[in-house]
C-alpha cells in the first residue's frame, strides 16, 4: 500500500503537532551540527597551526616574553615588534644539529588605511625562508618584489590594491589562504621592504631598534634541526651560545594549544550530549501522549483492513519525515549561525579555527540529518508498537 | 457467500464479582448467508457488539471458529486477515469512526487505497448524493455533525462492494427519513446485489426488513421472528 | 485574518531588534580615540531601515487594506537592509573587529528573516484576496 500519500495527509493536516515533533528534532541537529563544526574547525585550525610553525625551535630576543606573549601573535594575530642583531642567525646555524635557520622581522603598523587597528608585518628573507615561503608560494607566482605585499585573508584588500603603512605605498602582491591562526591578520614582505618600512616608523618616531654597530635586526629566527639530532639537547646548545635570546620549543606552544582545544572539545561534546539526551525523553514522551491522541484513527484504520505492519510502518515513516524535516532544518540553521558569525566565534575562543571544507561539512550534514531520522524513528517506536495493536472493537466504543 | 460462527463464545477477566471470568457471549452456532438481512436485537451490554467484532474478524474469540467460505479467519496471519477483512467485509462501528486528517471524499475511499483496489469516485459520489452529504466531499470530519459521520461511515463500507456487511447501531444518530433510507439501501443491497447485511441494534425499526431476527440476552443467542 | 497578522508581528520584533541593536549590541566598536569608520554611518543606515520597517510592519498589523502593499514595502526594505552593510555602505577592513564579525551577519540574517516574513505575507494576502474575488 501507499502509505506514504496518507502520512504525508498526516502530518500537513496537523501542523500543530508536526511543527512541535520538528522543532524538537530540529533543536537536537542544531546542537550536533553546530557544536560538531566547531569541534571540528578547532581540530583543523590546530592542524594548521602545526603546519604554518614548521620550525622545531623558535629564537626570540629574552624581552620578547615579556614585552608580548610570542604564542598570542600566532593564536590571536596579537601584534608585537621586537629585535635583536641580525648575526644570531648565523651564529645559530653554527650549533650542531641545526639544519635550517630562517630570520623574521616583526613591525606592528600604527594604522593601516585599510584598517582601524594595528596590524602585524612580517618581513621574510625568500631565499632562507622554509616556514612563511611555501605557503606564500601557493598564492604568488613569481618572487615577492620590492615594495610588494602578501596578505593574510582576514585583511580585506584585494590584489593590486595599493596599502599604506607609515605611510610608505606597499602593494598587494597576493592573498593568502586562511590558515585560522593570527597569521590571517598579517602582512609579508621581504628584507627590502622591511628596511624600509622600518625607516618610515623610526622616521614617525617609533623606535624599537636595539643599539648595535650593524643596523640590521631580526626579531625571530626559526630552526629546523636536523633528522637524527634530538630536538632538546639543540634546543639547550641554542641557549647556551646565543646571549638575551630565548629558544621556544613549538611543540610545547602546540601541546598547550591542543590542551585548550581538548578541553573546549569535551565542553562542547558534553552539551551535545545532554541536549540530545534531553531531546530524546522529550520526543518520547510526545510520541507517548501522540498514542492516546490517535489511538481512535489507528482503531479506524485497522477496521478497515490495514494490518499492524502497515500501521507501524505509517506511524514510524511519519516520524523519519519528522525527522528528515528537523534535522535538514536544525542544521541549516546552526549553518547560518556558524558560518555567519565565525569571526565572532574565533575571537570568543582565542584559539586556531578554520572551518573544514565543503566535503566534510556536507558529509557532516548528511551525518546530522542521519542520526535526527534514527532518533526520531526510535523514540516512536514503542507508540508505533502500541498503535499497530490498538483494538479498534474496544478503542472506537471509548468516548462515544 | 457463506459465514459460519461455529461454537464461539468470549469470555472476559473480571477482577471485582463472585467469579473471575464471565462471558459476554456464550457459546453459539451462527450462519449468514448471501442475499439475507439479518437483524441481531438486545439490550446495552447483552453482547451484540461482542458478537459483531468476533464475526467481522477484529475480536477472536475464546473458543470456536468463524469461518467465511470455509476459511478460518482467525487461522490467519495478521496481514492475511486484514486483507481478507478489506476486500471481503464492510464494518460500520458503533460511534465515531473517521480519520480527521482526510476530507470526507478521502475517508469513503480510504479502504480501496490500502491494497490499491480502485474504487470510482462516480460510485462514492453516487452514495453521497442518495444520503444527503455529496455537499460535504471536501468538508473535514470536525465540520459534520454526529448522523453526517454516520452516513458516511456507511457509505464508505457500501462502496467496497464487500461480500458482507456489518453494522453496529447504524441509525443511531439518525433522522426518520435518513433511517428508513440507510435501512431501504441494505435491505437493497440483501436482495438484490445477493449481500450478507448483519445489523445490531436496539431499536424496533429494523425488523421489518430482516429476513432473520435474533434477540441476546445476557450473552445468549435466541432466535426470533421478524413478524 | 490571523494567517495575514502573524508575519507583521514577527517583522515587528525583527525590526525592533534591528533598530536598537544596530546602534548598540549588534553595533559596531567604538575607537579609542573617539573617531567613528564607515562601519558608523552604516550602522546608523541600518538602524534607520529597521524604524521604516518597525513603521511598515505595524502598519501591515491594523491596516487589512493596505497589508499586501506594506509587506511588499517591507521586503524591498529588506533588501536594501540586506545589502547596506559591506556592499552599499563599506565596513572595516579586518574580518575580526565587531562590524563584520557581528554586524554585518546579524543584519544580514535578521532582514532575511523579515524579508522573507513580508514575503510569506504577501502571498498569504494575494491568495486570500483571490479567494475572495
Amino acid at each position: 500500500m501507499k502509505i506514504f500519500p496518507l502520512s504525508m495527509k498526516n502530518l500537513v493536516r496537523k501542523p500543530g503537532r508536526t511543527t512541535a515533533l520538528v522543532l524538537l528534532t530540529g533543536f537536537l541537529a542544531m546542537a550536533v551540527f553546530g557544536g560538531s563544526v566547531i569541534i571540528l574547525s578547532l581540530r583543523t585550525g590546530l592542524q594548521s597551526l602545526e603546519a604554518r610553525l614548521g620550525a622545531d625551535i623558535i629564537l626570540v630576543p629574552s624581552e620578547a616574553q615579556s614585552k608580548v606573549s610570542f604564542q598570542n601573535m600566532f593564536l590571536q594575530g596579537t601584534t608585537g615588534a621586537f629585535y635583536m642583531d641580525a648575526s644570531v642567525t648565523d651564529k645559530a646555524m653554527e650549533v650542531a644539529g641545526v639544519e635550517k635557520a630562517a630570520p623574521q622581522t616583526f613591525l606592528a603598523s600604527l594604522k593601516a588605511d585599510c584598517c582601524s587597528i594595528k596590524i602585524q608585518v612580517i618581513g621574510i628573507d625568500p631565499s632562507r625562508d622554509f616556514t612563511v615561503q611555501p605557503w606564500i608560494a601557493r598564492s604568488l607566482t613569481g618572487e615577492l618584489g620590492d615594495m610588494d605585499v602578501v596578505v593574510g585573508c582576514k585583511v580585506e584588500a584585494g590584489i593590486g590594491e595599493i596599502i599604506r603603512i607609515y605611510e610608505q605605498r606597499c602593494k598587494v602582491a597576493a592573498c593568502l589562504e586562511p590558515t585560522g591562526t593570527g597569521l590571517d591578520t598579517a602582512v609579508y614582505c621581504n628584507m627590502h621592504t622591511m628596511d624600509n618600512l622600518l625607516a618610515a616608523a623610526e622616521a614617525k618616531g617609533v623606535s624599537h631598534k636595539i643599539s648595535s654597530g650593524d643596523d640590521t635586526v631580526v626579531s625571530a629566527v626559526y630552526i629546523k634541526v636536523k633528522d637524527g639530532y634530538d630536538i632538546d639537547t639543540v634546543n639547550t646548545a641554542l641557549t647556551g651560545k646565543l646571549r638575551k635570546v630565548t629558544a621556544v620549543r613549538t611543540r610545547s606552544m602546540i601541546t598547550g594549544v591542543s590542551d585548550s582545544l581538548a578541553g573546549i572539545s569535551r565542553t562542547v561534546t558534553m552539551m551535545i550530549v545532554v541536549i540530545w539526551a534531553l531531546a530524546f525523553i522529550i520526543l518520547l514522551l510526545a510520541y507517548i501522549l501522540i498514542v492516546r491522541e490517535r489511538s481512535r484513527e489507528f482503531a479506524v484504520l485497522r477496521l478497515i483492513g490495514a494490518s499492524r505492519s502497515m500501521l507501524s510502518r505509517m506511524a514510524l515513516l511519519e516520524s523519519a519525515i519528522c525527522g528528515l524535516t528537523g534535522g535538514f532544518a536544525g542544521s541549516a540553521a546552526a549553518a547560518v549561525g556558524v558560518f555567519s558569525f565565525s569571526a565572532l566565534i574565533e575571537n570568543s575562543l582565542g584559539l586556531p579555527y578554520l572551518i573544514p571544507g565543503f566535503g566534510t561539512i556536507l558529509l557532516l550534514a548528511a551525518g546530522t540529518i542521519l542520526l535526527s531520522i534514527a532518533v526520531s524513528a526510535l523514540a516512536s517506536a514503542f507508540a508505533a508498537l502500541r498503535l499497530s495493536r490498538v483494538n479498534p472493537g474496544t478503542a472506537l466504543r471509548e468516548g462515544n | 457467500m457463506l459465514l459460519q460462527a461455529e461454537n464461539i463464545s468470549k469470555t472476559f477477566f473480571r477482577d471485582s464479582g463472585s467469579s473471575n471470568y464471565f462471558y459476554a457471549v456464550s457459546p453459539l452456532n451462527l450462519d449468514i448467508a448471501s442475499g439475507t438481512l439479518t437483524v441481531l436485537m438486545g439490550r446495552s451490554g447483552s453482547g451484540k457488539t461482542t458478537l459483531l467484532n468476533m464475526l467481522c474478524g477484529i475480536l477472536q474469540p475464546t473458543e470456536g471458529r468463524v469461518l467465511i467460505d470455509e476459511t478460518d479467519l482467525y487461522s490467519l496471519n495478521d496481514a492475511a486477515l486484514s486483507r481478507l477483512r478489506n476486500e471481503r467485509t464492510g464494518v460500520i462501528p458503533q460511534g465515531r469512526s473517521a480519520v480527521d486528517t482526510l476530507t470526507v471524499l478521502e475517508n469513503i475511499l480510504l479502504p480501496s487505497k490500502l491494497y490499491g483496489k480502485t474504487v470510482p469516485t462516480e460510485k462514492a459520489v453516487h452514495w453521497m448524493r442518495e444520503l444527503e452529504i455529496d455537499h460535504l466531499a471536501d468538508a473535514f470530519p470536525k465540520e459534520l455533525s454526529g448522523g453526517e459521520l454516520r452516513r458516511m461511515a456507511i457509505i464508505r463500507a457500501i462502496v467496497q462492494d464487500p461480500d458482507v456487511l456489518f453494522a453496529d447501531e447504524p441509525t443511531g444518530d439518525l433522522d426518520d427519513e435518513n433511517t428508513d433510507r440507510i435501512l431501504s439501501a441494505f435491505s437493497s443491497l440483501a436482495r438484490r446485489e445477493n449481500k450478507a447485511v448483519f445489523i445490531v441494534t436496539h431499536e424496533n425499526d429494523a425488523v421489518k426488513y430482516a429476513d432473520r431476527l435474533f434477540r441476546m440476552e445476557k450473552g445468549r443467542l435466541e432466535p426470533s421472528s421478524p413478524a | 485574518m490571523k494567517r495575514q497578522v502573524i508575519p507583521g508581528c514577527v517583522i515587528l520584533i525583527i525590526a525592533l531588534t534591528v533598530s536598537i541593536g544596530s546602534v548598540s549590541f549588534l553595533g559596531p566598536c567604538v575607537h579609542d580615540d573617539g573617531s567613528v569608520g564607515a562601519c558608523h554611518w552604516a550602522s546608523r543606515s541600518l538602524s534607520g531601515l529597521g524604524f521604516l520597517a518597525l513603521i511598515l510592519s505595524f502598519l501591515a498589523v491594523l491596516l487589512h487594506r493596505a497589508r499586501f502593499g506594506l509587506y511588499l514595502g517591507i521586503a524591498g526594505t529588506s533588501v536594501l537592509g540586506i545589502l547596506t552593510p559591506g556592499t552599499l555602505i563599506s565596513l572595516c577592513k579586518m574580518s575580526g573587529m565587531h562590524c563584520r564579525a557581528v554586524m554585518q551577519p546579524a543584519m544580514i540574517i535578521l532582514f532575511a528573516a523579515a524579508g522573507l516574513s513580508a514575503l510569506f505575507g504577501a502571498i498569504v494576502c494575494g491568495r486570500e484576496k483571490k479567494e475572495r474575488a
